[in-house]
């Protein structure tokens, strides 16, 4: 173990275990090879998020680069998701819940008065834990998003092109009339993959993806995963650590709404430097 | 098949083959009885509810049909025709009936030319296929309103009015005629008493006919009855008006709570903000639901009667109803909307769609069903309702259908009441066919309710 940029005493625990001091929430994230924000395309900068007077975020910053996959990981409740749905402001639809902090996307604040949610979510879609298809057809699936915004363009070129994309259409192709509903679970994950490919965002954000999928169907999406991050920049949520490790190039480690470490995969994998960290990966915790 | 049913019931009772301990097993049988029991007790008041409802209906169902004796007037023949004299019906039997009095053709047909005639003509008269009469089972009679009823006997009711025929006839035995004696002998010589010959009896009853008069099995339920206006006579009396007054109101009804109630219950799911004021909304609509109608009838006289100055118009009636049903169809679209999962609408957000768009798109189209279901539940629950309206207007004798919302009116439930009102022991006949029409038509509106759930289900 190198030594780390931060001292970090062996007590500083989670202090969901008995008799630990209390964690620190103040405590600075370590980071590898951080990404400077010229690389970065969200860049999100001391941002504090609150349910109610419960405060789910702790002065989080993370620098995510373009066409590149990161990884959120930790303990379930440590504000992996909360984190995610900031990115696309879909926690504004819980009403209670505010916010400090910047995220910027592309130097424009997201947060910024002026900026429309809907506008934020056009630019960054969004993939389920659950797969949520709409009761439509395939093809009105993922031709949603389009039309949403009254697309001109050649809405069935569009439609072929982001099933493909998603790695369905030879599934699908000759029965884009049938229900959404009527696919596989592997299938309708892919099919809101596409959806979301077809609004043309440039990032895609991913909650447990897989978690309610077989392993073959996981294998299709993480294979998909590599395959669309050479057109999208792509940020996974997962609780599988092999997942993290074979899809991302870059993992974040929270806890308790703290952003503990963050760097290149292989280094939070085979050379983590905030203990926590690594008994985490180590599959010791949580 | 039954054994192997049985079989895990069975194994466990068999000695040694136990999979659970003896005491357990007692327990477990314990169990089973007391569920047993249960089951049983809560199927009594199942069994009882429906042949309750049983009961009543197959009354008032045999109610709408019955033996009557009339005495016909000078303008019909007193002649039936067979049914397949006249397959197409009406005017057709006219002619016949006309021919039969002794017209010579040319009158016929310039009775058939002149409208005028015709139409008064049918305003007073019934033409009706009877489906018993003496001269035979489905025969076209003309009854008309000023043929002399001399009895009105209920389907079943043949022997009990023999009887009292019989009793009549003894007590004035001295002064009957050889002729009489007769009767009164085949009468005593029949038996009036036995529970399964009601219907034998009935060719003594045609042989107690006078001079002149006819016997008829009367459907009063049949298509005429739909289609004739109101009357002071219960032979020529139909449901047009109050069928068209119940319709017109309920169509009405729609049109205003569709939109309002759905726009409300959209409001109040997707819009409305966590605060007092809409908890106090809430909680207003919920007792609303509760308030007595007759309550709205009296805000409805106020309101829209009179302040409004509408008078006691099918419109006001349905602005009324409208009030009544309101908080219902509120309630069962916001459930319907609520029944939409969050998923569906995350989905369409994280799409980047407007809070209008998620709702338009995707919340209304998934809750569809359960509004178009709630409302109709609420307005077949309007149909049958008769006190606010007594309050706006739907009283007394309306011999017209009305033409529009701003005509006077009556709807089918307050046209029963006014029926069932009447001295004419024969308008109870008519109100059971109305009371048969009003549930038919809930029966009507709870079948496309069905179809409606089941056509929209949706497996998420
Ligand atoms: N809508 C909400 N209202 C109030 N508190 C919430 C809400 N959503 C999440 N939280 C709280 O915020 C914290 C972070 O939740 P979040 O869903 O981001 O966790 P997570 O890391 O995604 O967990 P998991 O791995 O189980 O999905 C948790 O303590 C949770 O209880
Ligand atoms: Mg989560």
């Amino acid at each position: 173990m190198t030594t780390p940029t931060v001292s970090t005493e062996p007590n500083t625990r989670a202090n969901t275990h008995v008799g630990a001091k209390p964690f620190d929430l103040s405590q600075p994230s370590v980071r590898t090879a951080p990404v400077s924000d010229e690389h970065a395309v969200v860049s999100i900068k001391d941002f504090n998020l609150w349910y109610g007077n419960f405060q789910a975020l702790h002065h989080v910053s993370l620098n995510i680069p373009k066409n590149q996959v990161t990884a959120l990981i930790g303990a379930s409740g440590c504000g992996k998701s909360t984190l995610l749905r900031a990115i696309n402001r879909m926690n504004d639809l819980i009403p209670i819940v505010k916010t400090d902090g910047t995220i910027t996307y592309e130097g424009v604040d997201l947060y910024d008065r002026a900026v429309d949610p809907v506008e934020v979510r056009r630019r960054v879609g969004m993939v389920f834990q659950k797969p949520n298809p709409f009761p439509k057809s395939v093809f009105d699936n993922v031709a949603f998003g389009p039309r949403l915004n009254a697309y001109k363009g050649d809405l069935n070129a569009l439609v072929e092109k982001s099933l493909k994309r998603a790695a369905l259409w030879e599934e699908v192709k000759d029965k884009l009339k049938g229900s959404g509903l009527g696919l596989s679970g592997g299938q309708q994950q892919r099919l809101c993959i596409a959806r979301a490919m077809a609004t043309e965002p440039d990032i895609i954000l991913m909650d447990e993806p897989t978690s309610a999928l077989d392993p073959m169907s996981t294998d299709r999406i993480e294979g998909l995963i590599h395959e669309i991050k050479e057109h999208y920049t792509v940020v996974i949520v997962t609780h599988n650590m092999q997942q993290a490790g074979r899809v991302s190039d870059r993992t974040a480690f929270m806890h308790l709404g703290v952003l503990i470490e963050e760097g290149p995969t292989d280094q939070i994998f085979t050379n983590p430097k905030h203990e926590m960290t690594e008994r985490y990966v180590e599959g010791r915790f949580g | 098949m039954k054994a192997s049913l049985s079989a895990p019931a069975g194994a466990a009772r068999r000695p040694g083959k136990r999979l659970v301990s003896a005491e357990e097993a007692r327990r477990l049988a314990a169990r089973t009885r007391a569920g047993r029991i249960f089951a049983v007790v809560t199927f009594i008041p199942v069994v009882l509810a429906v042949a309750l409802v049983g009961v009543l209906l197959l009354d008032t169902l045999l109610d709408t049909v019955s033996w009557q004796i009339v005495e016909p007037s000078s303008s019909t023949s007193g002649e039936s025709f067979p049914w397949s004299a006249a397959p197409l019906g009406g005017r057709e039997v006219i002619r016949l009936d006309l021919a039969a009095q002794g017209e010579t053709p040319e009158d016929v047909q310039a009775f058939m030319n002149d409208p005028e005639e015709l139409r008064l003509f049918e305003a007073r008269g019934r033409i009706e296929l009877m489906w018993r009469t003496e001269d035979g089972p489905f025969r076209w009679v003309v009854t008309n309103s000023r043929d002399d009823s001399v009895a009105d006997i209920g389907l079943f009711g043949v022997n009990a009015y023999l009887s009292e025929l019989r009793g009549e006839l003894a007590e004035d035995v001295e002064d009957l005629d050889p002729a009489e004696g007769g009767l009164l002998g085949r009468l005593q010589g029949a038996d009036l008493d036995g529970l399964f010959n009601r219907f034998a009896n009935i060719g003594l009853l045609s042989s107690t006919l006078g001079e002149d008069q006819n016997l008829y099995l009367n459907p009063w339920l049949d298509l005429s009855f739909l289609t004739k206006n109101a009357s002071r006579t219960p032979v020529v009396a139909g449901l047009k008006v109050a069928l068209l007054g119940t319709l017109w109101v309920m169509g009405l009804v729609i049109l205003i709570t569709l939109p309002t109630g759905v726009g409300a219950a959209i409001y109040l799911e997707e819009y409305a903000p966590e605060n007092r004021f809409s908890r106090l909304l809430e909680l207003n609509i919920r007792n609303l639901a509760g308030v007595p109608s007759i309550v709205y009838g009296i805000l409805g006289l106020y309101v829209f009667v009179r302040l409004a100055q509408i008078g006691p118009t099918i419109l006001s009636a349905a602005l009324t109803l409208s009030l009544l049903v309101l908080p219902v169809v509120i309630i069962a679209a916001r459930e319907a909307i609520r029944a939409v999962p969050s998923t569906l609408r995350q989905a369409s957000y994280g799409l980047g769609a407007t809070k209008w768009q998620t709702v338009s798109e995707v919340v209304l189209p998934n809750a569809v069903g359960g509004i178009v279901t709630g409302v109709i539940l609420a307005i077949a629950r309007a149909i049958g309702e008769t006190a606010p309206l007594l309050l706006v207007g739907a009283v007394g004798f309306i011999a017209y259908p009305p033409n529009g919302p701003f005509s006077r009116y009556t709807v089918i439930p307050s046209q029963i009441y006014n029926w069932i009102a009447e001295n004419d022991v024969e308008f109870a006949h008519v109100a059971s066919a109305g009371i048969i029409v009003l549930l038919a038509l809930l029966f009507v509106l709870y079948g496309v309710a069905f179809y409606l759930r089941r056509r929209f289900e949706r497996s998420w």
